[in-house]
C-alpha cells in the first residue's frame, strides 16, 4: 500500500514535470550506454588478461620440461633408485623456478613397463588430482605438444580460475611420465575485479554527474517555458496585464515576445469590446433618458386633451383615448428598458431592508385584486401565520410579484391562481401557480428572454412590455436568490421566487415545491 | 390663487405644464434656465416650485440648496434621471418631494395640492409639544432646542409633529407617506428615509446616534426618547 502510493506519487511527478521526465530519460539512456560499454570493456580486459597468462604458462611449461629433462640427464643411470633420486628433485626445482606468482606441480607416473610401479609420482601439496580429468589425460598422452585447460581451483578457501597444462616426458629407461602444472590466476582475477570496480564506480559517478548536469541544463531551458506556462495560466484567469521579460535573441526570447504580443492584442481586443459594450449600454440608457422629456410632454398633452374631451367632437374623443393608452404603453416600455439597461450596466444596487414577506405579498395581492376581478380570476393565498422577516429590496420584490401575478392571471383562463409563501431557516419563497394554458418545453426555455412572447397568437390585454420576466429574473439574482419556473401545456405554470433571508446566506434550499397544480 | 414657479428648460414641456396648471386655476410663472431660477423666485415669491434637475446654467440641486438657505417654500423636483443618486441628492438638498418623468398630470396635481394645503395642527390645550429638549409650538410653527431656534421647512415640521404627537408609537414609512405627504397611492419609501435624515441633522446632537427620531428595524420610525 505504502509503496504503491509512493509509486503513484512518483508517476504523477513524472507525468507532470517536463524536467523530471527529461532527467529520467537522459539518466536511463546514458545508464544503459554505460552498462554496455562497461560490460564490453570488462570482458575485453578479462579476456586479454587471461589469454596473456595462458600464453605465459605454455612457455613456462616448456621451460619446466627442459628443467625436468636436465635433472635426469645428470642421472644417466636408469635404475629405479637413481630415477627416484631425480624425481625427488623435480618438485623443489619446479615449484621454485616458476616465473609466475605461483604454480603447483603434479609429475605423474603413467608407465606400464616393468618396475614402473617403483617410481614415485611427486605431487605438490594441495594439488587436487581429481581436477585433471580423464579426457585431458588422454589428450596429453596422445600428443607431443603442451596441452592446456582452464579450470577452477580452491585456493585459501576461494575458488579462482587457473590454467592447467599437461605434457608427456619420457624418463631414461623408457618410463612414461606426465607433467601437470597448475597456474592459478588469483592476481589476474584481482586485477579484473579492480578494473570492474573502477568501471562500476566510474560509471556511477559519471551517471550522477550527467544527471546533475541534465538537471541544471533542463532547469535552465525549462524555466522560461515554465514562466510562459504560468503567465498564460494567469492570462487565462483574467490577468490581462501579464507580460514576460524578454532576454537575448534565442528561441525562448522569441516565445516571450510572441506571448507578449498575443497578450497585448488580447487585452486590446477585450478593452475594445468592453468599450463597445459600455458605449452600447450608455446609448440605450441615454436614448431612454432623452425619450423621457418628450414623452412627459406627450403625456401631459394627452392628459390635458382627455380632461377636455367633452368639448371635442365624438371621433376625436376616441382618438384622445387611444393616444392616452399608447402613451401609457410607451411609458411602461421605456421604464422597463431603462431598468434592463441598468442591470446590463451592472448599475443596480438593491436597497436591502428588513421586511415582512407576508406584508409584501399582501400588498401585491391587494394591488392586483382589481385586475383579477376584471378577469374573473380568483386569487387564493396559502400563507403561514405570523411575520416572515427577511432582508429584501421591497420595491423589487413587489415588482416581481406583481409581474408574476399579472402573468398568471392573464394566462389562467379564468381558473384560480394560487400564491404560496413558505420559509425555512435560511430562505423565504413565494410561488405563483396558475392552472391555465401552461407552456411547452420550448417556451419554458425562453420564458425569461427579453421580448419573448409565449404565444404570439394570443391577444394581449394588459399590454405587457415583454421585459417583465427578464427584469424579474434579474431582480431575483440581485437578491442572490432565484426565480424558477415549471409548466405543462394546458395544466398551468408555477413560478417560484426564492431569496435568502439575510444577504450572504448561501446554499439556500427553497422551502416550496416547484410543481404545477394536480 | 396659488402661484407656482416652473423651472424647466424643455420648451414644449414647460408650455404644456403651464397650460395644464393654468387650466387648474394656478397662477404660473416660468424660468427656462438655471440662472433665471433664483431671480424669478425672488421676484415672484411663489407658493411652490416645480424644479427640473438638469438645467443649463445652474443645476437643480444647486438652486434647491440656495433657496433652502432663505426659504422653506415647498419644492417638488422633476427629473428624467431615475438614477436613485440624483433623486436622493435632490431630496438631501432640501426638496420636499420628487416626481420622475414621464409622470401623469393627475399625480403631479395631487403632489402639488398636497404641498400647498395649509397644515393645521389640531388645536389642543397644550399648544407646545415637547420631544426631548426640542419644543414645538403648534400655533406659531416655531421650533426651539433650548434657546436655539431651529428652522424647519413646513414638511419637516409636519413630519416631526406627526411623530412627536404620539411618542413611542411606531410609524411605518407607508404611514408617514400617507399622513405627512398625503399619498394615497404607492410611492417610494426612500422619500421618508431622506427626510428623516435631514430632520435628524437639524435636531439631533449626534446624527449617527439619534435620540429623538429613532429607527425601528423592519418597521419604520418613532419619536423618542423612550
Amino acid at each position: 500500500m505504502f509503496f504503491s502510493r509512493i509509486f503513484k506519487a512518483a508517476l504523477g511527478l513524472f507525468r507532470s514535470s517536463l524536467q523530471i521526465r527529461a532527467l529520467v530519460y537522459v539518466v536511463a539512456l546514458t545508464g544503459t550506454a554505460l552498462v554496455v560499454l562497461g560490460g564490453a570493456l570488462s570482458i575485453t580486459i578479462g579476456n586479454g588478461l587471461f589469454s596473456t597468462r595462458t600464453e605465459h604458462t605454455i612457455l613456462e611449461s616448456a621451460r619446466a620440461k627442459a628443467v625436468v629433462q636436465r635433472i635426469f640427464q645428470e642421472y644417466t643411470g636408469s635404475s629405479t633408485w637413481e630415477l627416484n633420486q631425480g624425481l625427488a628433485q623435480v618438485l623443489p626445482e619446479l615449484e621454485q623456478k616458476g616465473v609466475s606468482q605461483s604454480r603447483t606441480v603434479a609429475f605423474i607416473n603413467t608407465s606400464k613397463i616393468k618396475n614402473a610401479e617403483e617410481l614415485a609420482s611427486p605431487t605438490s601439496e594441495g594439488v587436487q588430482l581429481n581436477l585433471i580429468t580423464r579426457d585431458f589425460r588422454e589428450l596429453v598422452s596422445n600428443s607431443n605438444d603442451i596441452q592446456n585447460q582452464t579450470i577452477q581451483v580452491r585456493l585459501q578457501g576461494e575458488t579462482v580460475p587457473a590454467v592447467l597444462t599437461g605434457e608427456k616426458i619420457t624418463l631414461p629407461g623408457g618410463y612414461d611420465f606426465q607433467l601437470y602444472l597448475v597456474y592459478d590466476m588469483k592476481n589476474e582475477q584481482e586485477t579484473l575485479w579492480f578494473v570492474q570496480w573502477t568501471l562500476f564506480f566510474g560509471g556511477f559517478f559519471s551517471l550522477s554527474l550527467i544527471g546533475l548536469f541534465t538537471y541544471i541544463v533542463t532547469n535552465w531551458l525549462v524555466k522560461p517555458v515554465q514562466s510562459v506556462a504560468e503567465a498564460s495560466e494567469l492570462l487565462a484567469s483574467g490577468d490581462l496585464s501579464r507580460r514576460l521579460p524578454v532576454r537575448g535573441t534565442d528561441v525562448v526570447a522569441v516565445l516571450a515576445t510572441s506571448f507578449n504580443h498575443m497578450a497585448e492584442s488580447l487585452q486590446e481586443k477585450i478593452n475594445d469590446l468592453g468599450h463597445l459594450s459600455t458605449i452600447q449600454q450608455r446609448f440605450v440608457s441615454d436614448v431612454s433618458h432623452e425619450l423621457r422629456t418628450p414623452l412627459t410632454t406627450m403625456r401631459l398633452s394627452a392628459d390635458f386633451l382627455h380632461s377636455e374631451k367633452d368639448r371635442l367632437p365624438e371621433n376625436s374623443r376616441r382618438s384622445v383615448e387611444i393616444l392616452q393608452g399608447q402613451v401609457d404603453r410607451f411609458d411602461r416600455l421605456l421604464t422597463d428598458l431603462l431598468e434592463i439597461s441598468r442591470y446590463d450596466a451592472a448599475n443596480v444596487v438593491p436597497e436591502f431592508e428588513t421586511h415582512d414577506m407576508n406584508g409584501i405579498v399582501g400588498g401585491a395581492l391587494e394591488s392586483i385584486q382589481q385586475f383579477a376581478d376584471s378577469k374573473g380570476v380568483r386569487l387564493l393565498a396559502e400563507v403561514p401565520s405570523g411575520e416572515i422577516l427577511c432582508d429584501v429590496d421591497a420595491r423589487r420584490i413587489d415588482r416581481v410579484l406583481n409581474n408574476l401575478l399579472t402573468n398568471a392571471i392573464e394566462h389562467s383562463e379564468g381558473k384560480p391562481v394560487t400564491i404560496r409563501v413558505a420559509h425555512n431557516e435560511k430562505a423565504v419563497a413565494v410561488s405563483v401557480t396558475d392552472q391555465g394554458v401552461g407552456m411547452t418545453e420550448l417556451e419554458l426555455m425562453q420564458v425569461f428572454n427579453r421580448f419573448y412572447r409565449a404565444d404570439p397568437s394570443r391577444k394581449r390585454t394588459t399590454g405587457g412590455t415583454g421585459l417583465g420576466l427578464a427584469i424579474a429574473f434579474e431582480d431575483a439574482q440581485a437578491h442572490q436568490g432565484m426565480l424558477e419556473v415549471i409548466a405543462e401545456p394546458q395544466r398551468g405554470a408555477c413560478f417560484r421566487l426564492t431569496v435568502p433571508k439575510i444577504q450572504g446566506f448561501t446554499n439556500i434550499v427553497s422551502p416550496l415545491p416547484l410543481a404545477v397544480e394536480n | 390663487m396659488s402661484k407656482l414657479l416652473i423651472v424647466e428648460d424643455d420648451d414644449a414641456l414647460r408650455e404644456q405644464l403651464e397650460i395644464g396648471l393654468q387650466a387648474q386655476g394656478f397662477e404660473v410663472v416660468v424660468a427656462a434656465t438655471g440662472t433665471d431660477a433664483i431671480p424669478a423666485f425672488e421676484m415672484n415669491k411663489p407658493d411652490l416650485i416645480l424644479l427640473d434637475l438638469m438645467l443649463p446654467g445652474k443645476n437643480g440641486i444647486e438652486i434647491c440648496t440656495e433657496i433652502r438657505k432663505t426659504s422653506g417654500v415647498p419644492i417638488i423636483i422633476l427629473t428624467a434621471r431615475t438614477e436613485d443618486s440624483d433623486m436622493i441628492r435632490g431630496l438631501q438638498a432640501g426638496a420636499d418631494d420628487y416626481i420622475t418623468k414621464p409622470y401623469n398630470f393627475d399625480i403631479l396635481l395631487l403632489k402639488i395640492t398636497a404641498r400647498l394645503r395649509p397644515f393645521e395642527a389640531k388645536i389642543t390645550d397644550h399648544p407646545i409639544i415637547k420631544i426631548g429638549p426640542v419644543e414645538m409650538d403648534t400655533l406659531s410653527h416655531e421650533v426651539r432646542k433650548g434657546d436655539k431656534k431651529i428652522a424647519l421647512t413646513p414638511l419637516e415640521f409636519k413630519l416631526l409633529l406627526t411623530l412627536a404627537s404620539k411618542p413611542n408609537e411606531v410609524f411605518t414609512r407607508e404611514n408617514l407617506l400617507e399622513q405627512v405627504w398625503e399619498y394615497t397611492y404607492k410611492a417610494d419609501t426612500r422619500l421618508v428615509n431622506v427626510h428623516v435624515q435631514r430632520l435628524r441633522s437639524k435636531i439631533e446632537d449626534d446624527q449617527e446616534n439619534p435620540k429623538l427620531v429613532l429607527t425601528v428595524r423592519g418597521w419604520g420610525y418613532k419619536a423618542g426618547p423612550e
